[in-house]
């Protein structure tokens, strides 16, 4: 019998029928009266002066309404590491130079989209085109072009952490290896592409309807590059067609959007082309990684040095987080007591590389989980036993960086090496190979206004019963909505269908950072969780006092019926004691309000979650051609808010993490990114994804909402490193770097064969 | 994003020839449209003219016959022959094809001769209908012409199809006794384009005998599907054994003229031509032996 | 020159008068305001458009509409009936078969074209059925359990 009546149950998503029945109105959708389309005419360089942009004959065509360029902003640069204003370095819409093939130049607003398309060949742009450089190893040269002004070497943001001695710790182990290892980007490619609809009135105000993961980040944004009042800004995230890190910035769609709205004070309306998508919104990281392992000979590691460069494409963007996160989860999961990184983020002259889903740890836990295995092979040790042997348990600190509370790492460990005596031998050619990981439950460090994360939440409860719960927290598909409802329902003591949730509304919902970082379930979970507690404190306030019970006695509210906790037979029923505050105070509604930042618990997260994962993967040993044919991952996320959501955010990382280690690239040439296209992006399809089991195990993590912390990006960390062990162990071949594509298979397999044809 | 055109639908194929008699440079022919109209999209193709001959009945048929084989019209879609109870009795390898080609959606809407017509080098039905010895017949007002499907592709996205005509039938004879044919097609991600494309046709002389006659095809490892003739001339007339089938696999990957793309490069694609004609025309083989 | 379109779309009549260039999908969605069915890409490869016309899955982004004319379009908004929503719908819904959504129409038609055609597919004949269509969040497998459910007869449709 569970001891919670609304999470842990299996809920239909609270706007799942709005989406199963197509009534779902996602900004892709939106049609205002009087709306203009635009569409945005970007640099076919990668590097270049912008000497003059005649936009004459496109203001001409007829259907025409506007057309605009960097000439018609306030020059600002944004960027969305907004405390250091060396970071931001980005106008969007370029007036001097630009700095990536998709750098957009000029926008315009017609009366139909194919007016606008065709209004974009009638702007002559003159450029001149400069050196550009592509590769980061390149772009650090003293000779390499100089992509911002003043910015040496190109190198845009360094990070260091650092604890204990690794020189001295790699003395004195048995066994060191070094190996170096790529790691590709990769594209988001949400089915929603970026969007806006902005409308500007003769008020001056402007409100931006946007697919987005944060209506709070695009709203202060907007609010520094066009010198508006935030409050008269109002960004509305409708139901948002997937984000998975690729919007939380300020992107060219909402920004074009909203200045051909100021300046025409009609609604325009972007949507981005897929090609447009691929090849001009922010991508993963690429990473070059050095990693130096040192271990004695029973498998204990003692030291471990890092070192990476990042492709960080012409902009800052979020690439400093990413930059610092793959340097910290280099570390997971294990003890490490001594250790080093060292990152590098170097501009180039392709698309800027900032956040997706898993934020730098996919790439160090690729790379991680591969040496490791390595390491152990040289050792003779068992792959789970060498992470047993070093792996994080609760209560553990990081070194001056990070506490660790609730920790189920081990239990993960014992479950897959379960799972994996239970498959006993494999068929030829299968290998299982398997991957740890731990990841953030938000991170505490905020460098976009304040010094620590924050969420709030309010909780109203009308005379009805009805309860509205007023979040900023952004559904982008990942169901917060359901869960902080769950939440909500659950301290207040309703049901699920009792709450109605209006999320990122800036207008009426508080503050909320937004859908990154994983952050969602625990930090804003927790705000709802004290506004709903405010809440019910004051109707229960009123129950005492209606109640005439003893002070002795506690109340509380469980599935809508108030009552006192030890005769829970006594109470009344949860409408009637509503209806009876309300009117008792006048109609004045029952409001309680909510807040939470993380305390005392370091600069990284206040929780993390931990995984184990086992990929079995089947190969073909004369082509290199591998399937995916089974994934199990035992991982904890604390208490379980909402399963079925746990399960496809589960099911989803394998999809995007396992097409990471498998398929997805973007190959370029001279910044060109050649595949701009779902026809030509690999994706992993249903044919294609393997079974998928998942092993749950149980931990409580005290600083979350009823003891939950994440589940959406932790899990997006270990697949690639999974096929990586799991290749190896099925045709005795190491591929280091992304994606493991069948060619890259076989080539290792025939160096493998010359080698032993050789000795 | 599309440009204006007039738009045509003729309902017999006299009518759709006398349009494109009419109007020829300015206009092209759509039947499914599932190539064309991601061309004219991408603003790489703008006819002022489309002639729609999906409404063309007497251009959507399956006809079998036992001594004539199969007669295809060219607006039959992708998905009607994947289904067609005609595909059995040696004509399997086409349902087979058809049934890896793309997706559902469009193989319900895309025809077999937009696909043959299109002349993608890459594409599915044209390595497996020359392996069959497929012929196909081509019209215009002025008469039909027929040629074997092998003549049909010239080079990248061209064809032998002259301006004013239509593809309009695809014929696949009664394969001799004792042949079997088997088509593959390597890719990452299933129903994918094909990085290489292998379709092999046997016939033997008799239940286990020696190999009469070999048809080798190779797609997408050229501008056009590739007739590997000497890698055939290492089976034919003799027994086959697995170490024929891999030398004819080595044969093969020579013959090739694979490009190196973001799919795969040029090396790669001959390691799969030589793997791939081996197993397939190991398939085949089977086949034969028990046809 | 714009020519007349007949369409049944819903089981709702329609005469229209279009541009030849217009697609199927934006006939649907623009001139008709079904916007349930999306489009998400320019390759005609993502199936977020898929509608079934005459009792087949196609993609709407890849016809012209006037290559339907005189045809019967099924959209994701003609699936729930009198409120009643259809057994796919609720599959879906109960076993996370979404999450953003945007793949969802698609997605439905093409589960719902399949089962048309064939009431008892193999859990591999419903990957194929719906592997012209690309989801990003959910990794399938809880779509393949959804129409495996209403292929288990979980879901009978109340007579």
């Amino acid at each position: 019998m569970s001891k919670y009546s609304v999470i842990g149950q299996r809920v239909r998503r609270v706007d799942g029928p709005d989406k199963v029945t197509g009534s779902a109105k996602y900004t892709f959708d939106m049609v205002l009266p009087n709306m203009l389309y635009g569409k945005i005419l970007r640099s076919p360089y990668p590097h270049a002066k912008i000497l003059n942009i005649d936009t004459s004959k496109a203001e001409k065509l007829i259907g025409v309404k506007a057309v605009v360029t960097g000439k018609d902003t306030l020059g600002r640069k944004q960027g969305i590491w907004r405390r250091f204003p060396e970071l931001c370095d980005e106008e969007i819409l370029c007036r001097e130079k630009v700095r990536y093939i998709g750098d957009p130049v000029a926008a315009v607003a017609a009366i139909d989209e194919d007016t606008a398309e065709e209004a974009l060949d009638l702007i002559e742009v003159e450029y001149e085109p400069l050196p550009a450089v592509f590769d980061p190893l390149e772009a650090i040269k003293e000779d390499a072009p100089q992509i911002h002004d003043g910015v040496e070497l190109n190198m845009n943001v360094t990070r260091h952490i650092e604890w204990g001695d690794v020189d001295e710790a790699f003395k004195k182990c048995d066994y060191v290896r070094e190996d170096k290892f790529k790691c590709s980007s990769q594209a988001h490619v949400c089915m929603e592409t970026h969007d806006a609809v902005a409308s500007f009135d003769h008020g001056g105000k402007l409100t931006v309807w946007t697919s987005t993961q944060s209506s709070y980040y695009i709203q202060r944004l907007l609010a520094d590059i066009l010198d508006l009042r935030e409050g008269d800004i109002r960004v509305i995230k409708p139901p948002t067609g997937g984000g998975f890190g690729s919007k939380f910035e300020l992107d060219s769609a909402q920004f074009c959007a909203v200045v051909l709205s100021m300046k025409l004070r009609q609604p325009v309306k972007i949507v981005l082309s897929r090609e447009e998508e691929f090849t001009a919104t922010k991508r993963r990281t690429p990473m070059y990684y050095y990693l130096r392992l040192g271990a004695k000979k029973d498998g204990t590691l003692l030291a471990k040095e890092v070192r990476v460069i990042t492709e960080g494409g012409a902009y800052t963007a979020m690439g400093a987080t990413a930059l610092y996160l793959t340097g910290f989860f280099s570390s997971f999961p294990y003890k490490y007591p001594n250790y080093r990184y060292d990152g590098y983020r170097v501009y180039t002259n392709t698309a800027p590389s900032s956040a997706m889903r898993g934020f730098g740890a996919p790439q160090s836990t690729f790379t991680g989980e591969s040496q490791l295995d390595m390491l152990a092979h040289d050792l003779g040790i068992d792959p789970i036993e060498i992470r047993r042997k070093n792996g994080m348990t609760p209560d553990y600190e990081v070194p001056g960086q990070a506490f660790i509370q609730s920790c189920g790492l081990h239990e993960c460990l014992d479950s897959i090496d379960e799972y994996i005596k239970k498959r006993g031998e494999l068929p030829p050619n299968h290998g299982i190979g398997v991957a740890a990981y731990g990841f953030m439950s938000g991170g505490i460090f905020n460098w976009f206004d304040t010094p620590y994360a924050f969420s709030a939440a309010l909780v109203r409860v009308n005379i009805d019963g009805k309860v509205d719960l007023f979040t900023g927290a952004c559904d982008i598909g990942q169901g917060s909505d359901t869960t902080l409802s769950m939440i909500c329902a659950e301290e207040l003591g309703v049901r699920l269908e009792d709450i109605r949730i209006h999320a990122s509304d800036t207008d009426i919902c508080p503050a909320d950072l937004g859908a990154w970082g994983s952050r969602e379930t625990l930090m804003n979970g927790n705000a709802v969780k004290m506004a709903a507690a405010d809440a019910k404190s004051q109707i229960l306030e009123y129950a005492a006092a209606k109640m005439g019970a003893n002070i002795v006695y506690d109340l509380d509210i469980k599935d809508q019926w108030v009552h006192l906790v030890d005769r829970p037979e006594r109470g009344v029923s949860y409408f009637d004691m509503v209806k009876e505050a309300i009117r008792g105070r006048d109609g004045e509604v029952i409001i309680g309000r909510g807040h939470y930042t993380p305390h005392r618990k370091g600069m990284i997260s206040p929780a993390y979650s931990f995984g184990v994962q086992a990929v079995e993967v089947e190969v073909d040993p004369e082509t290199g051609k591998y399937g995916l044919t089974n994934v199990t991952t035992a991982h904890e996320s604390g208490t379980v808010i909402n399963p079925v959501g746990i399960e496809g955010q589960l099911e989803g990382a394998i999809m995007m993490a396992g097409g990471y280690g498998f398929c997805e690239d973007q190959p370029m040439d001279g910044g060109n990114i050649l595949n701009p296209s779902i026809a030509d992006y690999k994706l992993i399809r249903s044919l294609d994804m393997p079974e998928t089991e998942i092993l749950e195990i149980d931990t409580y993590e005290p600083e979350g909402p009823f003891g939950a912390k994440e589940a959406g990006e932790g899990l997006t960390n270990p697949t690639a490193g999974a096929i990586g062990n799991a290749v190896y162990d099925a045709v005795g071949v190491r591929v280091t770097d992304l994606p493991i594509t069948p060619e890259k298979v076989f080539r290792a397999l025939r160096d493998k064969e010359k080698q032993s044809k050789q000795s | 994003m599309l440009r204006d055109f007039e738009y045509l639908a003729p309902k017999t194929l006299e009518e759709a020839l006398t349009l494109l008699d009419e109007h020829q440079d300015e206009c092209k022919v759509i039947a499914g449209g599932q190539s064309l109209l991601i061309l004219m999209r991408q603003g790489l193709l703008a006819p002022e003219y489309l002639i729609d001959i999906k409404g063309v009945s007497e251009l959507n048929y399956i006809e079998s016959d036992a001594r004539e084989g199969l007669k295809i019209g060219a607006v039959t879609t992708h998905r009607a022959i994947e289904k067609s109870p005609a595909m059995k009795n040696g004509f399997g390898v086409l349902a087979e094809m058809e049934h890896r080609l793309a997706s559902i959606q469009t193989r319900n809407w895309g025809t077999i001769g937009g696909n043959i017509s299109h002349g993608d080098p890459a594409g599915d039905p044209a390595p497996v209908l020359i392996a069959l010895n497929a012929t196909l017949t081509t019209a215009g007002l002025g008469g039909t012409r027929n040629m074997a499907v092998e003549d049909f592709s010239l080079n990248f996205f061209e064809t032998a199809l002259e301006p004013s005509e239509l593809l309009t039938e695809i014929q696949v004879p009664v394969a001799p006794p004792h042949t079997g044919t088997a088509y593959t097609k390597f890719n990452i991600i299933e129903s994918d384009v094909a990085t290489v494309g292998v379709a092999v046709s046997i016939t033997l002389d008799s239940g286990d005998g020696v190999c009469r006659d070999a048809r080798i095809v190779l797609g997408a490892c050229g501008a056009t599907p590739i007739r590997a003739k000497q890698a055939e001339e290492v089976l034919r007339g003799k027994k086959i054994t697995d170490k024929r089938l891999k030398e004819a696999g080595q044969e093969a990957s020579h013959e090739a003229e694979p490009i190196s793309d973001i799919s795969a490069s040029e090396e790669y694609r001959r390691e799969l031509v030589k793997v791939l004609v081996a197993r397939v025309g190991k398939e085949a083989l089977a086949r034969a032996r028990q046809a | 020159m714009r020519k007349e379109l007949r369409l049944v779309v819903n089981g709702q009549p329609y005469e229209l008068y279009v541009k030849p260039k217009t697609l199927l999908v934006e006939v649907l969605r623009d001139h008709l305001g079904l916007t349930g069915t999306k489009r998400g890409c320019n390759s005609a490869s993502c199936g977020a458009c898929t509608v079934m016309l005459n009792g087949m899955a196609v993609k709407s982004c890849s016809i012209l509409a006037l290559q339907a004319d005189g045809g019967e379009v099924l959209t994701v908004e003609g699936l729930a009936s009198g409120g009643e929503l259809h057994p796919l719908q609720e599959a879906f819904l109960d076993h996370g078969a979404l999450q953003c959504g945007f793949c969802t129409a698609g997605m439905l038609m093409s589960a719902k074209a399949m089962l048309d055609e064939n009431p008892e597919p193999t859990k591999k004949q419903i990957k194929e059925g719906i592997h012209g269509n690309i989801c990003r969040c959910t990794g399938y497998n809880s779509i393949i359990r959804a129409v495996t459910a209403v292929v288990n007869g979980e879901y009978k449709e109340k007579k």
